[in-house]
């Protein structure tokens, strides 16, 4: 078995690649995330499809047009429902529809997924760093 | 007025002297079916104190360690030896320094490559397995510590997992009654304030300490002892003895500080939605919403 990297050369239009100098990975609670590139975050711009406010992990599914205009589908994955609780989040964090800004460790494999790292949401308010 | 309930489980007897009032809650507990002398409680206003049998203190003699607890800093078993210093399990290159033994080490260094390359798979992450002992002490989310006389429970929201802690006199099962278990076989005392308790009959081997890749044998054993210290933190110290993994013994601490007031505890449910499966050579992939892999994987 063997993984494709078709997603790398996927420019987006919504997504900004920031290098980083030091690699700090949110903790996920129940896998290893040597599948995330913790020296690197993406930011993203679209639309929020769906919220699963869900265990082990929380998902937010957020469409992002790349540059030929078509819509890419990211899977941003979060800390569990208790944690987030804790830290202020509801289930109504995130709303379909709601245009936000997303940041991640984006998948090393260039898949349209990452772990959640921060959020602008789209009344200002900041989650995250 | 003061009503008197009778319970018995486990070959015990409590007696629970309550108060109207609600303000006195007056527990004693005896061995074997023998009801220890009570005295009924004198006022709503003050708890009488029961002396009980040998080592088993008093309800209302054991510390306060109500509420909800999390662990300092990140899931790196050892934060006294990771290398680099502060460096987390999620970090590439980041390890502990146990005095393991060269075979033991050469098996951590096989595994540390494998995290490198992907393929050190967390036991935990299909969702069947308990963390075990001693990673229950190194698990993110939160914690309640809940004591009795003669029984302790360690409560992970994490798994969630539960680590029981019999304090009532009892022994270490027999050799021949013993089979490898994730939290072990854990009995006890308390001396004063402290939690003393040996741990044994662990099944270590099907777990790990951290996603660094350490592992430590079945044949480990741990003599802990938990406080609160002055700070006010919950402190776990860990002497760790394994004949096969370590040269000599090796002593972990875990704090926990404890949340405000009104914090809660919750589900965890780890098969609810888990979209991180771990495939046959060690790969954990991630799933979309369609549950189709967002990897392009070729089998």
């Amino acid at each position: 078995m063997k993984f494709n990297i078709k997603y790398l050369k996927c420019s987006l239009v919504g997504a900004v690649t920031l290098a980083l100098s030091s690699a700090i990975m949110p903790a996920l609670a129940h896998h290893s995330t040597a599948s995330f590139d913790s020296a690197k975050e993406v930011v993203l711009v679209g639309t929020v499809k769906k919220f699963e406010w869900t265990n082990p992990h929380t998902w937010i599914q957020l469409d992002v047009k790349n540059d030929a205009g078509e819509v890419v589908e990211w899977s941003i994955e979060g800390g569990s429902p208790g944690t987030l609780s804790r830290n202020g989040w509801k289930k109504t964090t995130f709303n379909p529809g709601d245009s936000v800004t997303i940041k991640v460790h984006p998948m090393l494999n260039g898949s349209p997924g990452g772990v959640f790292v921060g959020a602008v949401l789209a009344n200002g308010t900041t989650l995250g760093r | 007025m003061n009503s008197t309930k009778i319970d018995e489980a486990n070959g015990k007897s409590t007696v629970r002297n309550m108060a109207i009032a609600g303000a006195a809650l007056v527990i004693g507990v005896a061995i074997g079916n023998k009801l220890l002398p009570t005295e009924q409680a004198g006022s709503a206003e003050e708890p009488v104190v029961v002396e009980a049998a040998g080592n088993v203190p008093a309800m209302n003699a054991l510390p306060d360690w109500s509420g909800v607890w999390a662990e300092d800093g990140n899931t790196i078993f050892d934060h006294a030896s990771v290398v680099p210093p502060g460096g987390s399990a999620s970090s590439r290159g980041t390890r502990e320094f146990p005095p393991l033994t060269d075979e033991w080490e050469a098996i951590y260094q096989q595994n540390l490559a494998k995290v490198l390359d992907g393929t050190f798979p967390d036991p935990i992450t299909p969702c069947g397995i308990p963390a075990g002992f001693p990673r229950i002490f190194n698990l993110p989310d939160v914690y309640e510590f809940v004591v009795r006389p003669e029984e302790s429970w360690i409560l992970s929201e994490n798994g969630p997992n539960v680590m029981r802690i019999y304090t009532d006199g009892r022994e270490h099962l027999p050799e021949d009654e013993r089979w490898p278990l994730f939290t072990g076989d854990s009995v006890g005392h308390w001396e004063g304030d402290t939690l003393v308790f040996s741990t044994v009959s662990l099944n270590t081997e099907a777990t790990i300490l951290d996603r660094t890749g350490l592992k430590l044998s079945n044949e480990l054993t741990s003599e802990t002892r938990i406080r609160k210290a002055e700070d006010g933190r919950l402190e776990v110290q860990m002497t760790l003895q394994d004949p096969l993994a370590l040269k000599s013994p090796w002593v972990v601490t875990s704090r926990f500080r404890k949340l405000e007031p009104g914090s809660r505890v919750y589900d965890y449910a780890c098969g609810e939605n888990n979209r991180n499966p771990v495939m046959e050579n060690g790969y954990t992939i991630t799933l979309g919403p369609d549950g189709k892999p967002l990897e392009d994987i070729e089998q």
